[in-house]
């Protein structure tokens, strides 16, 4: 009898007749093989992650506590404890380089979240310009950071665009020392890589706000709001989980900035902007002591985990809401 | 029913596990698509296997255009006179070259033939990124043609030969130097003295390198080694000595702190601009001064003095650890870099110094007034790079510390007299290292 009831319903009803009825609060169990397939397709991914992720970060691990260097890379790795680290704090970079690294990420943090806030407020609006300005923007989170960072340390040279505006309308007689005063370096690199950030952070601010009602704008204005009401009150409290989440993300995204100081300063004059991903790289590429830079690069995984950490709780949080 | 239920079950898992399998070896796919390397080595190179067919891959790190025609017209060369071989030139960025080659010896594979850095010789041999060629330089029959300072040795195993040699002088305006009504300067008083003019007139001083890293040390050499300090014995109260001059160009304007972020091109683009008095740099800049100065121009050993040195730089060329062909390899390099008429080639697309006697003395140098300042640097100046003192495992930690403290001297980060005792406390256990 189920054979032949089940025979002239559609797949469908079929599957919904069958569909066991599961009480409130409990699990649906799934079947083995459907189970199985899932797993399969996790596999290809899983795979990919292991072979790209888990096992550099496994060798990475290895490294920080060997001694590795270029005539032992190829061979047998010595144990060496925590010799590696060590060696980082005694010779003193690794403070300079944290402590450079610690006000890149305030400068770009700050810069490239107010700086994509209001740009995606002034993008807001779907004109024509706007999506001119959008296309722009998208261009320049494009751009490789080396392209990016070379137009920049022209611009920033003595006899760059930057300085010849700044000469041209009075403000200064002399050229200003963008790229080689171990105060101003620093920070024309951090404000470069915010600027390469802020397109990225004016979408998905864009998105959210997007997102509001636009009757909700309509109400208010009939209220008598003005605009800097309306985004005092209404646009950045409608985006603060997003906020959240690019916090994290920007943040991720500074500490392990390398490409702009590459490019324009090398990370000098002398040590002034060597951070901690560039030191790592010195240590690892220039000196050819592999340990000390991959024990170098263990230190700021850690301090990326963190804020991973912190970015998987936001998300989390946010989905809650 | 059951039966049917069971099959219809059992094709689901077979489409499931053949789904899966495919997407598994799709992602191989597109693993290893991401690991092929985008420059061939000898490993990937499946034509030199194939019989008649030899081809033979030259890593280099070449960009500057006469330095690529030299590539070019060495392939030229060979290919012309070798049937049926292919050479690859193949480019790698200077910053990458070494850890691209280190990092090919775990593959057990890289190039037939590695142009480099001749500074960098020895961390590569210790890398195992080339191969002994002791059995091929013995037997060269022109190797007495050769100055010991150009065979880069390691434990005894000759690792490299240099075809030419590269070395800084003194570039010159004439133009502005007539202005200010100074002749070429040959001790550093008269330097110092034509600065202060060239500056006081309103044009620049002097251009150079003050990259944190080995350009930069490479560059700073003469001037620090010019009030007698020496990689034998460091001592801090020379550097200092030279460090204060050097920040008294930069005080004075001679020198724009701009340099530290200049590697050794863009100085002399900047000279020759036609703004800027002097400029410390390359014998290899012959080809881009013709092309690119619009005034008179000439050039003067460097005016360090008898104690001052001046590195023999240039590009050491070996022979790729896991080359698949290394008769052929050491074919080319026999009859390019090392031949009489490859060095001429070299001399004539860039005016790099040919490593060999007979050809050093070819008569294409004596008369050329530019080429003939940088033999005389070579004659009385001319000193080992590295410094024979720097033991090769110090190598590259040396020039790195050296850059780093000249590029903070010439940004003002650090004073000279802390920057002279920073340098020497992190020289000492350097030279040390066995």
């Amino acid at each position: 009898m189920t054979v032949e009831t089940s025979s002239t319903l559609s797949p469908a009803t079929r599957r919904a007749a069958t569909r066991p009825a599961w009480p409130a609060g409990t699990r649906k169990r799934r079947s083995p093989s459907g189970n199985r397939k899932k797993l399969a397709f996790i596999l290809p991914a899983a795979i990919f992650l292991a072979l790209f992720s888990f096992y550099p970060m496994v060798q990475l691990l290895r490294m920080s506590v060997s001694t590795v260097n270029s005539s032992t890379l190829n061979s047998a790795w010595d144990f060496v404890g925590l010799a590696n680290f060590a060696k980082g704090v005694q010779q003193g970079d690794l403070g300079i380089a944290f402590g450079n690294t610690a006000i890149f990420v305030v400068v770009v943090t700050v810069l490239g979240l107010l700086g994509g806030l209001v740009a995606a407020i002034l993008l807001a609006a779907s004109t024509r310009m706007s999506a001119f300005v959008l296309g722009l923007m998208v261009f320049i989170w494009a751009l490789p950071p080396v392209v990016n960072g070379s137009v920049w340390k022209f611009l920033l040279g003595d006899t760059g665009l930057i300085n010849a505006m700044l000469g041209g309308v009075g403000l200064t007689q002399h050229a200003v020392p963008f790229l080689y005063d171990e105060h101003f370096a620093l920070m024309s690199v951090a404000i470069v890589n915010s600027w390469a950030v802020i397109p990225f952070n004016a979408l998905v601010f864009r998105a959210a706000i997007l997102g509001i009602p636009a009757e909700t704008f309509e109400a208010a204005r009939i209220d008598g709001a003005n605009r800097w009401q309306e985004i005092r009150h209404m646009i950045v409290p409608a985006v603060r989980p997003t906020t959240l989440v690019l916090t994290v993300l920007t943040v991720v995204y500074a500490f392990r900035s390398f490409d702009f100081i590459y490019v324009m300063t090398y990370g000098g004059p002398g040590t002034a902007t060597n951070t901690l991903p560039f030191l790592s790289y010195l240590q690892a590429f220039v000196r050819y002591d592999f340990g000390l830079g991959a024990a170098t690069a263990v230190i700021s995984v850690l301090l990326v985990l963190v804020l991973a950490f912190i970015y998987a709780r936001s998300i989390r949080s946010e989905e809650a809401h | 029913m059951k039966l049917i239920g069971h099959r219809s079950s059992n094709r689901g898992g077979r489409r499931g596990a053949i789904l899966a399998a495919g997407a598994v070896l799709a992602a191989s796919a597109l693993a290893l698509t991401g690991c092929t390397p985008t420059s061939s080595g000898s490993s990937n190179n499946s034509s030199s296997d194939s019989g008649g067919d030899k081809t033979i891959t030259v890593w280099h790190y070449f960009s500057d255009p006469n330095q690529v025609k030299v590539m070019t017209d060495y392939k030229d060369l060979f290919e012309k006179n070798n049937d049926g071989v292919t050479v690859e030139n193949v480019y790698v960025p200077y910053d990458q070259l070494n850890s691209k080659l280190i990092s090919a010896v775990g593959a057990k594979t890289g190039p037939d033939v590695v142009v480099f850095n001749g500074a960098d010789a020895s961390t590569l041999a210790l890398g195992g990124a080339l191969a002994p060629m002791d059995d091929q330089w013995n037997s060269f029959a022109d190797k007495g043609q050769f100055p010991d300072s150009v065979v880069h040795k390691l434990d005894g195993k000759t690792y490299a030969v240099q075809g030419y040699v590269n070395l800084l002088g003194l570039w010159y305006n004439a133009d502005i130097l007539d202005e200010i009504g100074v002749t070429p300067p040959k001790t550093m008083d008269e330097l110092n003295a034509a600065l202060k003019k060239a500056v006081d007139a309103g044009h620049g001083g002097i251009t150079l390198s003050g990259l944190p890293q080995s350009q930069g040390e490479w560059q700073a050499y003469p001037w620090l080694s010019s009030t007698g300090f020496s990689y034998d014995n460091p001592d801090a109260g020379k550097l200092e000595q030279a460090f204060d001059m050097i920040k008294s160009w930069t005080d004075s304007g001679a020198l724009t702190r701009q340099a530290v972020t200049w590697d050794q091109t863009v100085p002399f683009q900047t000279f020759a601009a036609g703004d800027v008095a002097f400029a410390e740099n390359g014998n290899w800049q012959i080809g881009t001064a013709k092309s690119t100065a619009k005034f008179n121009y000439g050039v003067v050993p460097l005016p360090v003095g008898s104690e001052g040195k001046v590195y023999l730089g240039g590009e050491g060329e070996g022979i790729g650890a896991f080359s698949k062909n290394p008769d052929l390899a050491w074919k080319y390099l026999e009859e390019t870099y090392y031949s009489p008429e490859g060095q001429l080639i070299a001399l004539n697309d860039v005016g790099s110094l040919p490593a060999r006697t007979d050809a050093a003395s070819d008569t294409s140098i004596s008369s050329d007034p530019l080429l003939a300042a940088f033999a005389t640097t070579i004659a009385e100046n001319g000193a080992s790079y590295p410094a024979d003192a720097v033991p090769p495992a110090s190598v590259a930690d040396q020039q790195l510390a050296v850059g780093q403290v000249w590029s903070a001297v010439i940004g003002g980060q650090t004073a000279p007299a802390d920057a002279a005792t920073k340098l020497v406390t992190q020289l000492q256990p350097l030279l040390e290292k066995k």
